[in-house]
């Protein structure tokens, strides 16, 4: 599947600013089942760009206006491929435990295991974990199966009623938010138990057969937990999805923390007013690669590798 | 106690001396004066004590009109301190200091090493030498400096180790302090009192100089521009007058003749790092930040800090701006790792420390912690990540009551915490109240590392509590210090 991608953000400002800076987290990942195939960023004030790759591996991209500006706005274009992800197995079997200790003595997946700046064991945490029984049984693919249609059941999809620098306790009281709190809480439920598990932020791209709760024309966010002999997999406790071919993904961090969309800072007595508008979708124009000579396809040269 | 028979010790004007379990720098057990303080002795004999008032007050006089003064944090009234400055010198001979020099050059290799190492490859932590989890945890470990080139591989260039003696007369290290440390402009300051105070005294001891480590410093700071600035332009960073070391911030500039700037002076753009002159903006290549890393870039660090640069970590990750110290020092400053470095001098260099580390309890090991709350009366527990002697509990000198508060804040955070045997720090003579008696004191020698060259001016900061009893040296604790004279 390809996607076009248009991310479009706009900041006002109630006075003029000058030297603001900002940070941009939204180049699609060029990894795994996706491809990255273009990405454009412009910025109105115009500004020279610079990126960089933070320690997650997220493309950043940065700028700053110097001048005096009642408003900035940034537009992310892309375009990418995914390919749909490996099956997933039913189950693992019952050494995939012992498997995952394994990992956290090793220490590789520390901070994936541990509490962070959204991702704490609160009281209301608690409750919640042994509602929906979130303990070690079964197997952890089983288990987050389950954690991840238990969230989608117990909290109801409610624009507006959480910011994004809620700390978990808001949805978990009133049992309802929107994607951030329920990757968070998902976080929160599947790291207490010791498994690695890191927040995603990206794009779902909506069909109107699927019946998404999250909205459309937003930015989506939802977690990868690791599993031994499987790896990463994407779990989307918003929708009860596991993550295929509609889950572009952007960033991956700690939590929404680590990998904000925008993040800056401008000099000037004014506040700010943030619109964001998106919009995904699948690219007509596609040309398969059969219809071009020579006539060789890669599903044929894969498998006379295969043969060898 | 001292024997009337032996001499010096009892003697006028050393009547009110007296010798402890702790090892003396100017009287050998049996009260007999050590070779290197013989002159001081002979002289501190010949002056009255009225003489000796009158040199104190010239010397504190000196500290108060040219503003030599700190800032307490935490106090209410009046929070700036003249330093309190006490007349007599500590003496170093010759080979003592080769010894602290060597032992120094060898740690800030090792630990210069091993912060390159834990920003990149891992290799000791991969190796198993120290737990992955101990760095990972480290308030200070800063995960934007991962895989980040840094100009020479010098993460820390400007060091002031602190060293205690202990009673059989060997040099420990107790802390790095490989951020920002402090405490260079009082050695200076010092020594230019001491030169008036003592005119005679002091041409009589081959005394070695210190004066050049405003140069020395200079050229660090030069030695690390970006290669393509051969004509560096060098800005020192100060948070500002509120800060305790804002004296020592305006000393340096002036010392080294370099821009004192502060966060609001400077402005990145385009990557590039620019400094706001009455001629226009002014491109900057090297920063002797002055400022935690915490406060450095709020797009980065604590938003909330107007201290910093908006947009420096971004210059500084293009390679268009140098720091020093870099990034991220501070993991190896942390308490715990501390107690590593042994270890981590080993690992990298195959050599055995020349300075030993005082033995450190972590909190974190369950039978190191069991003993640590069992023995609270005699350890000295630390908080991993402080300095200036904030957070500490001092066994044998605290009450019940503090003993139970730090026994729950370890549970609570046994991370946080380590503990260390209470230490019998070194006295040296001090003229306090028209008397001279002993005081602990400690070292703090400054280290310049330039990914090549280690410059140690020979001398340092001696520290001294000035409470009798007291082993609490930080000036914002109530300590003083007194001018350090390495001999030739």
């Amino acid at each position: 599947m390809y996607y076009s991608i248009l991310h479009k953000t706009r900041f006002r400002y109630s006075a003029p600013v000058t030297e603001s800076q900002t940070e941009v987290r939204m180049c699609p990942r060029n990894e795994g089942t996706q491809r990255l195939i273009e990405f454009r960023l412009t910025t109105a004030p115009f500004a020279r760009i610079n990126h960089y790759h933070d320690w997650l591996g997220n493309e950043v991209y940065h700028f700053d206006v110097a001048a005096a500006h009642r408003q900035l706005l940034i537009i992310a274009e892309s375009i990418v491929q995914l390919t749909p992800p490996p099956p997933l197995p039913d189950r693992l079997d019952g050494a995939a435990w012992a498997m995952l200790d394994e990992i956290a003595a090793h220490g590789d997946f520390w901070d994936f295991l541990m509490p962070s700046h959204f991702i704490q064991t609160t009281p209301a945490l608690l409750d919640l974990a042994r509602e929906i029984g979130a303990e070690r049984r079964s197997d952890p693919l089983t288990l987050l199966r389950e954690i991840n249609h238990s969230i989608a059941q117990t909290f109801a999809y409610a624009p507006q009623t959480t910011r994004v620098d809620s700390p978990i306790d808001e949805a978990l009281l009133a049992r309802k938010g929107v994607c951030q709190d329920f990757a968070h809480i998902m976080i929160a439920l599947v790291r207490r138990i010791g498994i690695p598990c890191r927040y995603v932020s990206g794009y779902l791209f909506h069909r109107t057969e699927d019946h998404d709760r999250s909205e459309e024309d937003a930015t989506h966010a939802w977690v990868e937990a690791y599993l031994p002999e499987v790896g990463w997999v994407g779990f989307d406790p918003t929708n009860d999805l596991i993550a295929g071919e509609r889950h572009i993904r952007v960033a991956v961090g700690r939590d929404y923390a680590d990998v904000p969309p925008t993040r800056g800072i401008y000099r000037g007595q004014a506040t700010s007013q943030l619109e964001v508008g998106v919009k995904v979708v699948p690219t007509v124009v596609h040309i398969d690669e059969t219809e071009v000579l020579p006539q060789i396809t890669t599903a044929s040269v894969q498998a006379e590798l295969q043969q060898q | 106690m001292p024997d009337a028979t032996i001499p010096l010790v009892g003697q006028p004007p050393f009547e009110q001396y007296t010798l402890t379990g702790a090892y003396d720098e100017m009287f050998a057990p049996d009260g007999s004066v050590r070779p290197a303080y013989a002159e001081l002795a002979r002289r501190l004999s010949a002056l009255s004590p009225e003489e000796l008032q009158q040199r104190q007050r010239y010397a504190d006089l000196t500290f108060l009109n040219q503003g030599i003064t700190f800032t307490v944090y935490g106090n209410e009234s009046g929070t700036e301190r003249v330093f309190p400055y006490d007349l007599l010198p500590r003496i170093i001979t010759a080979d003592e200091w080769q010894q602290i020099e060597r032992g120094l050059n060898q740690r800030i290799i090792a630990l210069n090493h091993f912060l390159r190492d834990i920003y990149h490859d891992e290799q000791i932590l991969r190796d198993g030498i120290i737990p992955r989890e101990l760095i990972y945890s480290c308030r200070h470990y800063r995960r934007e400096m991962r895989g980040l080139p840094v100009p020479r591989n010098v993460y820390t260039a400007i060091v002031g180790t602190d060293l205690v003696r202990l009673p059989d007369g060997q040099f420990v290290v107790l802390e790095d302090n490989l951020r920002v440390p402090s405490g260079v402009s009082y050695m200076l300051t010092n020594r230019a009192v001491m030169k008036r105070a003592f005119p005679r005294l002091f041409g009589a001891h081959g005394v070695r100089p210190i004066d050049h480590y405003g140069q020395a410093l200079l050229a660090t700071l030069r030695a690390l521009a970006p290669d393509h600035r051969p004509e560096p332009t060098i800005a020192l960073l100060t948070p500002g007058v509120f800060n305790s070391a804002y004296f020592e911030h305006t000393f340096l500039a002036r010392q080294m003749g370099i821009e004192l700037v502060e966060g609001r002076d400077l402005l990145a753009h385009d990557n590039v790092i620019y400094m706001r002159t009455t001629g226009g903006l002014r491109r900057v290549d090297v920063i002797y930040r002055r400022i935690d890393d915490d406060f450095l870039d709020p797009m980065v660090f604590r938003p909330d800090s107007v201290l910093g640069v908006p947009g420096l970590l971004n210059a500084y990750r293009a390679g268009n701006v140098v720091l020093a110290n870099a990034i991220g020092t501070g993991v190896a400053d942390d308490k715990a790792v501390y107690a590593y470095v042994p270890a981590i001098i080993r690992y990298y260099l195959g050599e055995e420390p020349i300075l030993p580390n005082v033995p450190t309890y972590l909190c974190d090991r369950a039978d190191e912690r069991a003993y640590v709350l069992e023995h609270l009366d005699e350890l000295v527990v630390k908080a991993v990540g402080e300095s200036g002697g904030y957070d500490m509990l001092i066994g044998p000198h605290s009450t019940r009551e503090q003993q139970a508060q730090f026994a729950e804040r370890i549970r609570a955070n046994p991370r946080n915490y380590i503990a260390q045997p209470t230490l019998q720090l070194s006295c040296a003579p001090c003229f306090i109240d028209g008397i001279i008696e002993p005081r602990h004191v400690d070292l703090r020698p400054f280290i310049l590392f330039d990914g090549e060259t280690t410059t140690i001016v020979p001398g340092g900061l001696t520290r001294v509590a000035l409470r009798r009893g007291s082993l609490v040296v930080n000036s914002s604790q109530g300590g003083g210090s007194k001018d350090t004279w390495v001999l030739y």
